[in-house]
């Protein structure tokens, strides 16, 4: 008998930076199935909506021996300290107007419950959350190909990524229609994770050993010894988590054979990253 | 023209001259009215606020002047529950200048939110993990309180307090005053600590995260002690402004003396708590989480050591020094230093802990996050100071807000009371 | 009853109280925050039945397969095709932008007619019978050879009905703007003979040498390009770069190469010297090599020493030596050739000088190696029958070789020598370099009409406008062309109706042929562009209709060709960047910004970063070396031969010192905010450089000043 069939999903993500190439479909693709609004003038990126954003990190050496890496940022879906479900800006929404899925791991965003008061940015440490500062607006005509699967913000909410839960709803809903009782690995696949031309996002089930997402990360269930706040560390050496030290459990991880580019996935003391660096998952877990 | 109305035996400025001055202050607030209404109108794109800050200029004055109003609660404290009497003499100004912070307070969150008509779903759909959730409570609660506290104050005018009903209201509700008095310290003391909360909960931000006491983080306690210590500071200093610009002695000075003694005790008990939490946090909490406490003062154009030093030392300690002893505390102008350092030091603390969070980079490849309030921002800002004047200057003229006013300013002034 | 004061207050206090105990406040306060939710100005989606169709995106000629996701008519959403044989699923964002084309309030609603400074909208009927008129007109005066056509490409049907359109007119005078494809062309007829053109295996590859190829950045099909380049961690296949600035395509490779703009042909040719010297090439490349290998060897001895390579390139010698001795030794090596998307100037010699590096390595028409063959033809057309003004017209020379001769021609002839001008679905008025120059021309034009769903800088220049579908309403078979390995033809559906009163391109020009005079009307004798498609495509009909493609070519091709270097041995000198600034301006060319047509859409703009546009200004990357003093988001003006510009700096440490790099696909200036009067168009500051031999405008960059504004 299959143990995962009662047990809750726990959706997630790896990206492959080694694939990525900056090239923003995965972010243009968000914005389309979303109903992410535009505006004049998008380049001051701190009032720019885009849920999936794709930052460029370099390694700070001079030419020639500069190397530039491109990390794309979905919300990381935290899972909060210890992973019970407190994520950083669940736990401190006054309204309830996010919370935390607890049988798939999303942080869900609720717009006509928000009242706008932001604590919610305040308290995610990678600028995953925006602020509607204006009314949506499009061109006359543009609104034609609005999704009615996602519904429009309105001004004075704050917004995010969802992992496209319509599409879990709709995954669920045609797997319901069959009879089925769960459904598959490619059944709900998010908008960002199918567009990418380079394959780089894979999606899944971290909790469905079959998943490829799961196979990659192979995540450790136990607490890190270094840290009990962290759990699911990876056990895969190419892999990491932003900010992970901070004890959010992102379900979102992230690949690169670079070593520097692990190591700016968090923040090291002088010295610690090389201490540090070789710690994958909880050894005696294995 | 208005004499029936000024307390028996008050001297106060001719009616002209007083409706020049709140004129003036008067087109402030219009100013600041007209921001506010931009804001509710046309949102919060009005402001400088992105997505990286949040919580902005307002948001800390919304902070400042919750600590600085704090003097309401601990006077009262003070006053009603440990009995010190002498504080009877200031305790009236002391409530009104918490009224007035509060419900600017209440008035900047109403503009702050986005979706201002849905402000109630705080209260519909608490989430009881949320600081935020225990601060829009108990601050609404002591609001109550604090209006509740105010009342008996306003029917002591002389026209109110000609109707019989509203006299003895006034007196029963100063007898009972002191149950009112410990449930705003109660609530005071959550909703300071909950805003102290509000930061230290923020473990995505290392700058603000703080370990603490079981749910409580240790910014809980810390930003209820500073608006204790602190805000007597505060209300000294409006005591002092007052006297200075009605030319008048208010509150003697063994009342004045006493609750800087007091403050002084507080801000310097505070401070030491405040600088082993700093240490703590600097060399524990922040480390650990792979930030050596450089990160948060260097690599930007405003953010520096400076801005630590002042808050701690020369807003800190120092006053605290100056207040605990009695030859500096007693000196006029060196207590005047003291207190001013003091208000300064707590607005600067909240500063530090709404602002300087949101500027720091967390992501090792992020990037400093300065920002520049708009003028909708500063008008929104300055119109609870505006409001606040006039508030105090038609209280002052109308109500009898010293019960020391008339000894201090009979025929002769009195001479400093040694 | 009487009211005194006190029952009166007692009445107001009552009312009060009671409302407020009422459920009054209570249920304005809901109320208020539901109408909050319900704001009628923000749109709620109309919510419908759901189904996906298929079909072809033609925003680029990357040609990839795309499924739409549609409410009811309504699409509303684009994504990659799964199982499409170019891209199998995944779609670059402009294809995902789409929609966003399709439904812009500022495209072209109806046929326009330029009256004094302003457009006025048509009818069609009247629009064929000015344009009708007119062509009329040239035929009677017995010039028709002046009725010119520019289009953006020249293969599939309706690049064909343009041409049969000009040649039954009498003209011979149709040009496409510079793409990719007619560049492999250029170089495959160059090298290996006529009608032959140039794929890419690069999926099998386990080498690429990259000649400023922006693999990832646009280059070739660019969706198909990306796939390639992310099976290499699998396939454990290297790329090296080589390149002036750490390109994406540079930052994902193995190794980047900085290379001094403009040497890249020296670089390959140095490359073939020091395989040849070392007889480092395959066996059986030498008997390939038309009149042999050793004249050109010891050509290159003589030009190309590591020593001299070195010292034009600034790669050094052992670096030289490594990726020349990498490449020789890798099991099938590719060198790719293409700086950036491929698509704007290029220089034949370089083409031809890193295509000999395949050809010395023998990676000829094998697996992971350069497919060679001839150019697929799938449309069969009638016979034209020509009437005498149409014979005559198409005997006379063609105005010049490339669209940029055209101009020229124009610009320097006292007489007119274009009277009517037909621009289909490009902009060379944004997209060629000295773009002062080009509008000059067109203006001299007496008479342009312009095939367009937007108003752009070229249509605005017009004197009709004919709107066409986008590619989301078109019927229209989209052949592959762009470097891939195989060649593909898809079909782009009408996946919803017409937005606006748009035709497609072919109906127009049926119904243009019936009101012509002679013999045009009869070599267009369908009932509609559907029927013309469905009879010339007729051998691949019932493949394209039925899965939506039809492959024409695939695996490895069986030809065997000769190599043919006469261009080089004529040893034609590298091109040179003109101006005397101490700076190199190059062109950067960046995957979220189309570098011509279509303009970039809203969501590609807001994806663009705050390093290459802040507000409405350009932002030019310059090495910190070259910086002198001058920090990011400073102004200054840059200067070069054609213009000035005031633009932004960011500081850049992946750029060769001494050069500035300005992205391609900004300063757009037509009538949309979302996209348009952003930046600077760098076309705008780079002028023609003519390459001697192929006549190519081959201009690499140009010279530039900067001085802080
Ligand atoms: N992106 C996005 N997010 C949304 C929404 C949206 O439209 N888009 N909608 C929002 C709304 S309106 C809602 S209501 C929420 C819904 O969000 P959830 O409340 O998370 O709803 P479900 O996904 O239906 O999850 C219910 C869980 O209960 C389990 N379950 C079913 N029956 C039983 C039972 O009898 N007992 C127990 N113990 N468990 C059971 C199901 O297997 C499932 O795991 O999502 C919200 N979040
Ligand atoms: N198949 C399926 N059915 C479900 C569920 C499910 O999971 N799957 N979940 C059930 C649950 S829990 C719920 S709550 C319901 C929710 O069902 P609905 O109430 O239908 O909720 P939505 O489908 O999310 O949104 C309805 C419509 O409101 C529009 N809309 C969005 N914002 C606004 C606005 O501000 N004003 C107005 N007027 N319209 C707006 C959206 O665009 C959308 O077209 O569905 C229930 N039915
Ligand atoms: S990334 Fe930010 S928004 Fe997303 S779950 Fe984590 S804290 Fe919340
Ligand atoms: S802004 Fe909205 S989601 Fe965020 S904390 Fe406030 S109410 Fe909650
Ligand atoms: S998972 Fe969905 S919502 Fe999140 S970034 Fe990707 S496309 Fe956007
Ligand atoms: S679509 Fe894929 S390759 Fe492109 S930026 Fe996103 S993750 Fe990277
Ligand atoms: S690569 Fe070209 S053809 Fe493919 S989706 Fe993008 S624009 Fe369309
Ligand atoms: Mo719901």
């Amino acid at each position: 008998m299959n143990k995962i069939e009662n047990k809750a999903h726990k959706f997630g993500m790896v990206i492959d930076l080694d694939k990525c190439t900056g090239c923003g479909s995965c972010m243009v693709s968000c914005m389309s199935e979303n109903n992410v609004p535009f505006k004049e003038d998008e380049s001051n990126k701190k009032d720019s909506i885009t849920w999936m954003r794709v930052y460029k990190l370099t390694n700070g050496k001079s030419f020639p021996d500069t190397e530039i890496v491109y990390l794309p940022r979905p919300c990381q879906h935290c899972g909060g300290k210890g992973d019970h479900g407190h994520s950083p800006c669940v736990s401190v929404c006054p309204a309830t107007a996010t919370d935390y899925g607890y049988d798939t791991g999303i942080v869900s965003q609720i717009y006509t419950r928000c009242f706008g008061c932001r604590y919610c940015m305040g308290a995610c440490p990678y600028h995953a959350r925006y602020f509607n500062w204006w009314d949506p607006k499009w061109p006359e005509g543009m609104e034609k190909y609005l999704s009615p699967d996602v519904s429009p913000r309105m001004r004075g909410v704050v917004e995010k990524c969802s992992f496209c839960f319509h599409r879990y709803q709709a995954a669920k809903d045609k797997a319901y229609y069959d009879g089925r009782d769960d459904i598959e690995e490619d059944e709900y696949q998010t908008a960002c994770t199918t567009a990418c031309p380079s394959g780089a996002i894979v999606f899944g089930d971290l909790n469905n050993p079959a998943h490829r997402v799961h196979e990659i990360v192979k995540p450790d269930p136990h607490p890190w010894p270094n840290n009990p706040n962290v759990v699911g560390k990876s056990r895969n050496p190419n892999v990491f988590r932003l900010l992970e030290r901070l004890g959010t459990n992102p379900k979102v991880y992230y690949l690169s054979e670079r070593e520097w580019v692990r190591k700016a996935g968090d923040n090291y003391l002088d010295g610690e990253w090389d201490k540090i660096k070789n710690h994958h998952g909880s050894e005696s877990h294995g | 023209m208005d004499s029936a109305l000024i307390p028996e035996g008050a001297k106060r400025c001719a009616f002209p001259k007083f409706a020049v001055g709140i004129a003036i202050v008067g087109a402030v607030v219009l100013w600041g009215v007209y921001a506010m209404l931009l804001c509710w109108f046309k949102g919060l794109n009005q402001t400088n606020m992105n997505d990286n800050y949040g919580f902005a200029l307002w948001i800390w004055a919304d902070l400042a002047v919750i600590a600085v109003g704090g003097g309401a609660f601990f006077t009262g404290l003070l006053k009603y529950i440990f009995k010190v009497d002498e504080l009877k003499n200031i305790i009236n100004f002391a409530v009104i200048i918490g009224f007035i912070c509060y419900s600017s307070a209440l008035l900047i969150l109403a503009i702050d939110i986005g979706q201002p008509l849905r402000g109630w779903f705080i209260f519909w759909h608490a989430n009881v993990h949320s600081m935020l959730t225990e601060v829009a409570f108990c601050l609404s609660c002591y609001f109550a309180v604090l209006t509740i506290e105010f009342i008996p104050n306003i029917l002591e005018n002389r026209q109110a307090n000609k109707i019989p009903f509203f006299h003895h209201l006034a007196h029963n509700m100063h007898g009972v005053m002191a149950i009112f008095a410990a449930t705003g310290a109660f609530l005071s003391f959550f909703h300071q600590g909950s805003l102290g909360g509000v930061a230290g909960v923020m473990y995505g931000r290392p700058f603000a995260v703080r370990e603490g006491l079981l749910i409580w983080p240790w910014t809980f306690f810390l930003f209820t002690w500073s608006a204790a210590a602190f805000g007597p500071c505060f209300t000294l200093l409006v005591t002092k402004i007052t006297e200075t610009i009605t030319g008048k002695k208010l509150v003697k000075d063994n009342v004045v003396h006493l609750l800087a003694k007091i403050s002084g005790w507080m801000i310097f008990t505070y401070i030491i708590a405040k600088i082993i939490d700093t240490i703590y946090w600097a060399m524990v909490t922040a480390p650990g989480l792979g930030f050596d406490i450089s990160r948060f003062y260097s690599d930007n154009s405003f953010y520096g050591y400076w801005i630590l030093l002042t808050e701690i030392v020369i807003c800190g300690v120092i006053p605290g020094l100056l207040l605990i002893m009695k030859s500096t505390r007693e000196n006029p102008a060196l207590r005047l230093v003291a207190i001013i350092l003091g208000v300064i030091g707590v607005c600067l603390n909240r500063w530090v802990m709404v602002l300087q969070i949101m500027a720091i980079p967390v992501m090792s490849f992020d990037t400093w996050a300065l920002y520049i309030p708009s003028w909708q921002e500063v008008a929104t800002t300055v119109l609870p100071v505006a409001y606040g004047i006039i508030l105090i200057a038609v209280t002052y003229r109308y109500l009898p807000v010293f019960p020391q006013e008339k000894e201090l300013n009979s025929v002769e002034p009195a001479a400093e009371t040694k | 009853m009487k009211v005194d004061r006190r029952s009166f207050l007692g009445l107001g206090l009552g009312a009060v109280a009671g409302f407020s105990v009422s459920p009054v406040l209570l249920k304005l306060t809901d109320d208020s925050s539901i109408w909050t939710q319900n704001w009628p100005w923000t749109p709620v989606p109309v919510d419908g039945e759901v189904s996906y169709e298929n079909s072809v995106c033609s925003l680029c000629p990357g040609s990839c397969g795309i499924s739409v996701r549609k409410i009811d008519d309504r699409p509303v959403k684009i994504e990659g095709l799964d199982e499409y044989p170019i891209n199998n699923g995944g779609a670059c964002l402009h294809g995902i932008s789409g929609l966003q084309y399709l439904y812009d309030p500022a495209r072209v609603k109806s046929p326009l007619k330029k009256n004094g400074d302003k457009f006025e909208e048509i009818s069609w009927d009247d629009a064929i019978s000015v344009i009708a008129g007119k062509l009329n007109d040239i035929r009677t005066a017995g010039s028709p050879e002046k009725f010119v056509c520019i289009a953006d490409k020249d293969r599939g049907s309706v690049p064909e009905l343009f041409k049969r359109f000009l040649k039954t007119f009498g003209s011979s005078n149709f040009y496409t703007m510079p793409g990719f494809e007619s560049y492999l062309k250029l170089t495959a007829e160059a090298m290996h003979g006529k009608g032959m053109t140039i794929g890419f295996d690069l999926e099998n590859s386990d080498f690429v040498l990259s000649f400023g190829a922006g693999i990832i950045e646009g280059w070739g099909s660019p969706v198909s390009c990306f796939k390639a380049n992310a099976s290499r961690k699998e396939r454990e296949a290297k790329l090296y770069q080589i390149e002036p600035r750490l390109s994406n395509t540079a930052a994902g490779a193995d190794k980047w190469l900085p290379i001094k703009p403009g040497t890249e042909a020296d670089l390959a040719l140095g490359i073939c010297s020091f395989i040849l010297k070392h007889n480092l090439y395959a066996a059986t490349a030498a008997v390939r090599f038309k009149g042999g290998l050793n004249k050109f060897a010891a050509q290159l001895q003589n030009d190309y020493s590591l020593s001299k390579t070195s010292e034009i390139t600034g790669i050094k010698e052992s670096e030289i030596e490594e990726i020349a001795t990498l490449f020789a030794k890798a099991k099938m090596p590719i060198a790719v050739f293409g700086k950036g998307k491929g698509d704007a100037s290029q220089s034949l010699k370089e083409f031809i000088a890193v295509q000999t590096l395949n050809c010395l390595m023998d990676n000829i028409n094998k697996k992971g190696g350069v497919f060679i063959q001839p150019v697929k033809t799938y449309l069969e057309f009638p016979e034209e029958t020509l009437d005498d003004v149409a014979k005559e017209g198409n005997e006379k020379p063609r105005l010049g070789q490339y669209v940029h001769d055209l101009f020229e021609k124009i610009n320097t002839s006292s007489q007119p020598v274009v009277d009517t001008l037909f621009v289909y679905q490009s902009n060379p008025c944004y997209a060629l370099h000295d773009t002062k120059t080009i509008k000059q021309a067109v203006g001299k034009i007496p008479f342009v009409v312009s095939f367009s769903s937007f108003l752009d800088e070229t249509a605005k220049e017009a004197d009709i406008i004919l709107p066409v579908h986008t590619f989301i309403e078109r019927l229209e078979d989209v052949p592959s062309g762009a470097g891939l390995s195989k060649t593909v033809v898809g079909l782009s559906k009408p996946v919803v109706k017409p937005v606006f009163n748009t035709k497609l391109p072919g109906d127009i020009l049926l119904l243009l042929a019936k009101a012509l005079d002679g013999t045009v009307a009869e070599n267009f004798a369908w009932e509609s562009y559907d029927e013309c498609l469905e009879t010339v495509a007729k051998n691949i009909w019932d493949s394209l209709f039925q899965d939506g493609y039809a492959i024409l070519e695939e695996g490895v091709p069986e030809e065997s060709v000769e190599v043919n270097v006469a261009f080089l041995t004529g040893n034609p000198s590298s091109i040179q960047a003109t101006g005397d600034g101490e700076l190199m301006l190059i062109p950067i060319d960046n995957m979220r910004l189309p570098s011509a047509a279509p303009a970039a859409s809203p969501f590609s703009i807001k994806t663009v970063s705050d390093e290459v546009l802040k507000g409405r200004d350009t932002v030019v990357e310059i090495n910190p070396k070259t910086a002198k003093g001058l920090k990011n988001y400073d102004y200054v003006a840059l200067t070069t031969p054609v213009g000035t510009a005031k633009v932004m700096i960011h500081l850049n440490e992946g750029i060769m010192p001494g050069v500035v790099g300005m992205v391609k696909g900004l300063g757009h200036s037509f009538d949309n905010k979302y996209v348009s009067n952003k930046g600077v168009n760098i076309n705008e500051l780079i002028g023609p450089v003519i390459e001697p031999g192929s006549g190519l405008d081959a201009a690499f960059g140009v010279k530039a000043k900067i001085s802080k504004a």
